[in-house]
């Protein structure tokens, strides 16, 4: 059954508690609270030039639109999920090809 | 008068739960394309622009519409409109944008608009010599929307430029995709098939787009409350802009953010008792010498803000949220150049790229590519440092 993300293009959804475990993990972990598009994906890209491949960074953020901007900007550097709150907080985890 | 204002709640929430859902900004439909070649809002940008120039093209043909966007055509709107683009990319939304950011909670967003309205009345202040300097020096021609000078009818003419659109749009793709097969293979007669081909295959793709756009929507009619919460494609948000823009032009005017907002600037000055009719902008031309009062027009995008407050509650997206201190100067500069640039130009990106092309008026052809150079030289200063796809 086709659902509204086939449309949307958006990344996949992380689990709270996935989004827990894996930002444990980060290598690196921005915080983009309070920061409008475009600098967290300029920061993103500046990000991702820093760590090695296989590395992960995490972007914690408040503006919804990064939740799509930030991962189409980055493209092919690193694959994207996203983890919503559901309460206008959000991060972005990008893990660097 | 209580149904003009009704009308004007109903677009504007309208308007705003559109936006935000959509996430439908022009400075990230132009950004980002340049940044990074990522066209989607850019793609919901262009369809709303030409699907509201279709339905205004048949509203006005048949005499049911108030007026066109037709300033007076020249460099002004190029100039304005440049200006209007860097403080835009600046400040990180458009005209709309800040709007529906600032219903979002964003007092990022609220501090721009209050700089916007510094702009406003700066150009207010300087208007009697600007309009002896700026405005004689650049202004070349009467202000003209094709659809009233041209000879073919209104609804034909908007057709054939939405189709045409349509069909250069579909060539690109096609020529895009069918790229990877010419270099494989090298005959000339083989590339001049191709050429032909491109547009078929573009459009075959379009088709097939749109499809699956429209079985992704009837499957999130399935469950519209869970879908009501998720983000939504920018093409639904041009579906229900068009809607609510239709609605707006037969019922009461274009759809306008700045010029309102410069009314709402002398309207609040003139209640902290300023007399601002005494202003020959705000007197003569924003209020046309009826007064300063509350129009429908700023009731209408004091909605924007209403509807996408709405809309971002209801998504969970909604918070106050406060900028870091080094962002101010994108605020205050950002806005201080879109109040300024939006006066100069004069239009904002609603004015000049939505509303001004839909009413295939001269001047916003100008000011819009003004617009675009604006994001296009600001979006290459801030991605200095990691670079930009175009």
């Amino acid at each position: 059954m086709p659902s509204i993300d086939d449309v949307t293009d958006t990344p996949d959804e992380l689990s709270d508690d996935q989004a827990e475990d894996l930002l444990e993990d980060a290598d690196l972990v921005q915080d983009m609270m309070g920061e409008v598009c475009p600098y967290p994906q300029v920061e993103a890209k500046k990000g991702l030039q820093q760590i090695d491949s296989g590395d992960l960074l995490v972007q914690e953020t408040d503006h919804v639109p990064c939740t799509e901007n930030v991962p189409r900007a980055v493209g092919d550097d690193a694959d994207a999920t996203v983890w919503r709150s559901g309460d206008a907080t959000y991060r972005i985890y990008l893990r660097k090809r | 008068m209580v149904s003009v204002l009704l009308v004007a709640a109903v677009v504007g929430i309208a308007l705003g739960v559109f936006l935000q859902k959509g996430r439908f900004c022009f400075v990230n439909a132009f950004r980002d394309f340049f940044a990074y070649k990522d066209s989607r809002v850019t793609k919901g940008v262009l369809a709303a622009t030409l699907l509201t120039m279709v339905f205004w093209g048949i509203a006005y043909q048949f005499g049911y519409y108030q007026e066109f966007w037709t300033p007076e055509w020249g460099l002004t709107g190029f100039i304005g409109g440049f200006i209007f683009g860097i403080g835009m990319t600046y400040a990180g939304g458009c005209a709309s944008g800040t709007l529906y950011r600032a219903g979002e909670g964003y007092l990022q967003f609220w501090l721009t608009l209050l700089f916007m309205g510094v702009g406003y009345v700066a150009f207010a202040l300087a208007f009697p010599t600007l309009d002896s300097t700026y405005f004689e020096t650049f202004t070349f021609g009467e202000g003209v929307s094709l659809f009233t000078v041209s000879e073919i009818p209104a609804s034909v003419l908007a057709l054939s430029i939405a189709i045409g659109g349509l069909l250069i749009y579909v060539t690109l793709v096609g020529r895009s995709a069918t790229t990877a097969d010419l270099s494989e293979r090298s005959d000339t007669a083989q590339l001049n098939l191709t050429a032909f081909l491109a547009p078929v295959a573009g459009l075959r793709q379009f088709v097939r787009g749109t499809e699956t756009y429209f079985r992704g929507l009837v499957g999130a009619w399935r469950d519209p409350l869970a879908s009501s919460k998720q983000p939504w494609d920018p093409r639904t948000a041009a579906l229900g802009i068009t809607a609510a823009a239709v609605l707006w032009f037969t019922q009461a005017s274009i759809v306008g953010v700045t010029g309102p907002e410069a009314r709402w600037s002398g309207y609040l000055l003139s209640q902290v008792g300023v007399d601002v009719e005494s202003y020959e902008y705000w007197g003569s031309v924003l209020f046309q010498g009826e007064g300063v009062d509350v129009t429908v027009d700023m009731v209408m995008i004091a909605f924007v803000i209403v509807g996408a407050f709405l809309a971002a509650a209801w998504s969970g997206d909604f918070s106050v949220r406060v900028p870091k201190r080094r962002r101010l100067p994108n605020a205050v500069f950002g806005g201080l150049l879109m109040g300024a640039g939006s006066r100069l130009a004069p239009g904002c990106n609603i004015g000049n790229i939505y509303s001004g092309i839909a009413s295939l008026s001269v001047h916003s052809f100008i000011a819009a590519l003004g617009i675009i150079a604006g994001v296009y030289v600001m979006t290459h200063w801030i991605y200095r440092e990691v670079g930009c796809a175009l």
